[in-house]
């Protein structure tokens, strides 16, 4: 009999749940024979805070670093991770319930296991301590979120799903190219195997190298780095609303969170060979995006340009290398989590039923016409800006900072103009707001409270970790600590 | 024993085999192929390189990317059908509702 | 040893040289005197009613292949379990209890969601499509004869 393998499951224990809750409600969809929202949600819900609570239990945990024979890690980045992805997961299913319901589409059941399987992937791949467990993870997030994108009845959906699919699965085979090369390099698979068998060679690292560009290839593709960003902007603009806010807050959370690991456990040996690659896709990314999105008459197009500069400026925050640097970057994150969700919560909520309104044109006059929610999408706009006393603000201050300490002080620069000259269109949005005249008949208004209440949470946290950040840069200090 | 070398040689050119495929093909099917084409590279050198440093990880990660593989061809089969029932096209040139 | 495939690889030199030999042989010693009977396709004595170039498969065949796909290639992961059950003991034993039990929810899942069901009515509607446009080209054959 071989050993049993030493098995502590209490570290996968938030996955575990969120993929129990996700057959259960994928069971409920198909036996029911009239399954409804409510229940959905509810099943999922609870699922998601059992999750969280697992999570958070693991934050005091001592002993190995890494359980599961090397696979899962235990440690405090993940639980941080963890527990913003499925808060944004959260927020997610509200606003999709409510968007199902206005849509007036077919049942759409599937939208709840499919939102839980991505989340189980995301929580996955922040935990994964073996590229192979990464792959996984990655793939099961990646798969989930490919369905849920096509998830509508307007052509754009499916089209939007196709491309996503297609440049998904093709960024996904170079990942797996760089993971073979890097077994091949250094004979394990395994996070922090790679940086000692890395550590311990001398001369000949062409191998780690080419895997070092593919793996990047990779990420820049699933965290959309300029130049990987191809796709951003067609499946944010084509997928369902909800879905965006939930795909662009928490998957980039998620690969940012393997990024980190990969860049800063496995090849720290070589952090001088790829901080010029970083430095390259951060600057390229922060430049493309913003000036892009300044071309950008559609709401959700213009977002998701935006989302490719702040990819950008996360990556500003890595090309340090070290703890502050990923202190920053989480911070980061958190912040951008946060408003990218709220805004395009309040683009759901404007565009009212399917997708009508998500042109600039529709947000004329909103500060009349519904003060709420123009309230709301000035608040992240402003965030989104970078323009105090919001988390925005703090963040980027954070990613500046801590590049300049590592001596990119010409990143920052790049950066800090970027910001200037992406101000200009949020600002635009928040002018059209309250100085112009609404256009167009008056057109039905979505006045349901319960997606305002969800959007409630990131408005809150972003004003919060705009005036008090020191609450949250306690536990980041400790979070960005890496135990392996 | 075959040479590494020669395996990685190998794989590389069906890597690029599958890249060209991707990037050259407007049927959505055979983009499809392709990317299973690059999938199949990656098995190869895992294959490869588990036998040359005598571990078994590389293998078993090859049986995770084939398990792998078949769910992406599922979904990207689905994709397919959906965007058949749409559209009456598979073919990714035609597919622009969307701005590129 | 890349010596061992010699014989294997003489085989195959063996019958690509026979082929070509013996088409050629033909072609240089046989009389060719071509005419129309001659150069239609033979199928069964029959006139072929309409190529099958360019024809679509029911939409129905891509779902089959997509479920039997994935539900096939699952069964790759028994192959590692099924060499070392005995080894593996009871852990692998609830190991891939818990995995089939995985694959069992997708299946009940696509049964009830009708993922299974070929087509309402009698019998495959491409199936129907097919023989009542392969009808329609016999009649159009005989009267123009």
């Amino acid at each position: 009999m071989l050993p049993t393998p030493k098995l502590d499951f209490l570290p996968v224990l938030p996955e575990l749940i969120l993929a129990g809750a996700g057959i259960v409600t994928l069971l409920y969809e198909a036996l029911a024979p009239r399954a409804s929202r409510a229940t959905h949600l509810g099943l999922s819900l609870v699922g998601l805070a059992a999750a969280a609570g697992a999570s958070i239990a693991l934050w005091d945990r001592t002993g190995d670093p890494t359980v599961l024979a090397g696979a899962i890690q235990a440690d405090r980045l993940a639980v941080v991770a963890r527990v913003i992805i499925i808060s944004v997961a959260a927020v997610g299913l509200l606003l999709g319930t409510h968007y199902y319901d206005r849509s007036g589409d077919e049942r759409r059941g599937e939208f709840y296991p499919l939102v839980l399987f991505a989340t189980t992937g995301m929580t996955l791949i922040v935990a994964a301590a073996d590229l192979i467990v990464v792959f996984l993870a990655l793939e099961i997030l990646s798969l989930s979120l490919y369905v849920l994108t096509g998830m509508s009845r307007r052509g754009q959906a499916t089209e939007a799903s196709m491309k996503y699919f297609l440049l998904g699965a093709f960024a996904s085979a170079f990942f797996l190219y760089g993971v073979a090369m890097a077994y091949g390099a250094t004979g394990t698979t395994k996070i922090a195997g790679i940086a000692h068998a890395l550590a311990g060679q001398t001369g000949g690292q062409a191998l780690a190298l080419v895997a070092l560009g593919f793996l990047a290839i990779g990420f820049g593709f699933k965290v959309s780095a300029v130049p990987f960003h191809m796709w951003t902007p067609d499946v944010y603009q084509g997928a369902p609303t909800p879905v965006t806010a939930f795909m662009a807050a928490a998957t980039k959370v998620a690969a940012f969170g393997a990024l980190i690991r990969v860049l800063d456990v496995s090849f720290q040996p070589l952090a001088w060979d790829w901080m010029p690659v970083i430095w390259a896709l951060a600057a390229a990314s922060v430049v493309v995006g913003s000036v892009l999105a300044i071309a950008q008459s559609d709401v959700k197009r213009m977002l998701a340009y935006s989302s490719i500069a702040h990819a950008g400026f996360v990556l500003t925050g890595l090309t340090a290398a070290n703890q502050d640097g990923i202190r920053a970057a989480l911070f980061y994150l958190i912040a951008y989590a946060m408003m990218t969700l709220g805004s395009f919560g309040v683009v759901m909520l404007v565009s009212v039923r399917g997708e009508e309104r998500t042109s600039l044109a529709s947000y004329s006059g909103l500060g009349r016409r519904q003060p709420l929610l123009a309230g709301l999408m000035a608040l992240f706009m402003l965030s989104l800006a970078g323009i105090p006393p919001t988390a925005g603000f703090i963040a980027k201050v954070g990613v500046f900072g801590a590049a300049i300490r590592a001596g990119h002080w010409q990143l920052a620069l790049v950066g800090v103009v970027s910001s200037v000259a992406a101000a200009f269109f949020y600002l635009r949005v928040v002018v059209l707001m309250y100085m112009q005249e609404p256009q167009g008949e008056e057109q039905e208004e979505d006045r349901s409270p319960l997606p305002r209440l969800a959007l409630a949470v990131p408005a809150i946290l972003t004003l919060v970790l705009g005036v008090f950040p020191q609450m949250l840069l306690g536990v980041l200090d400790k979070a960005s600590v890496l135990r392996w | 024993m075959i040479r590494l070398p020669l395996v990685l040689v190998f794989s590389a050119l069906l890597f690029s085999a599958g890249v060209y495929g991707v990037l050259a093909r407007r049927n959505a099917v055979l983009v499809l192929m392709s990317i299973e084409l690059m999938l199949n590279a990656v098995n190869v050198n895992l294959v490869g390189f588990s036998a040359a440093l005598r571990s078994l990880t590389g293998q078993i990660f090859a049986l995770f990317v084939i398990a792998v593989a078949a769910a992406e061809v599922g979904i990207g089969l689905a994709i397919v059908i959906l965007l058949f029932r749409n559209r009456e096209t598979i073919n990714v040139d035609e597919v622009n509702l969307l701005k590129w | 040893m890349l010596r061992d495939y010699l014989p294997v690889v003489l085989l195959a030199a063996l019958a690509v040289a026979f082929a070509v030999a013996s088409m050629t042989a033909s072609r240089l010693l046989g009389p060719n005197r071509p005419d129309p009977v001659k150069l239609s396709a033979y199928e069964c004595g029959n006139e072929p009613i309409r190529l099958p170039k360019g024809e679509k498969f029911g939409v129905k065949f891509y779902v089959v292949a997509m479920l039997f796909i994935i539900f096939d290639i699952e069964t790759i992961f028994l192959f590692p379990w099924a060499v070392t059950f005995r080894t593996l003991g009871l852990f692998g034993l609830v190991e891939m209890a818990i995995f089939i039990g995985l694959v069992f929810v997708a299946y009940v899942y696509v049964w009830k969601k009708g993922g299974l069901d070929w087509a309402e009515g009698q019998g495959p509607a491409s199936v129907r499509e097919a023989r009542a446009a392969a009808e329609a080209d016999l009649g159009e054959a005989a009267r123009a004869r």
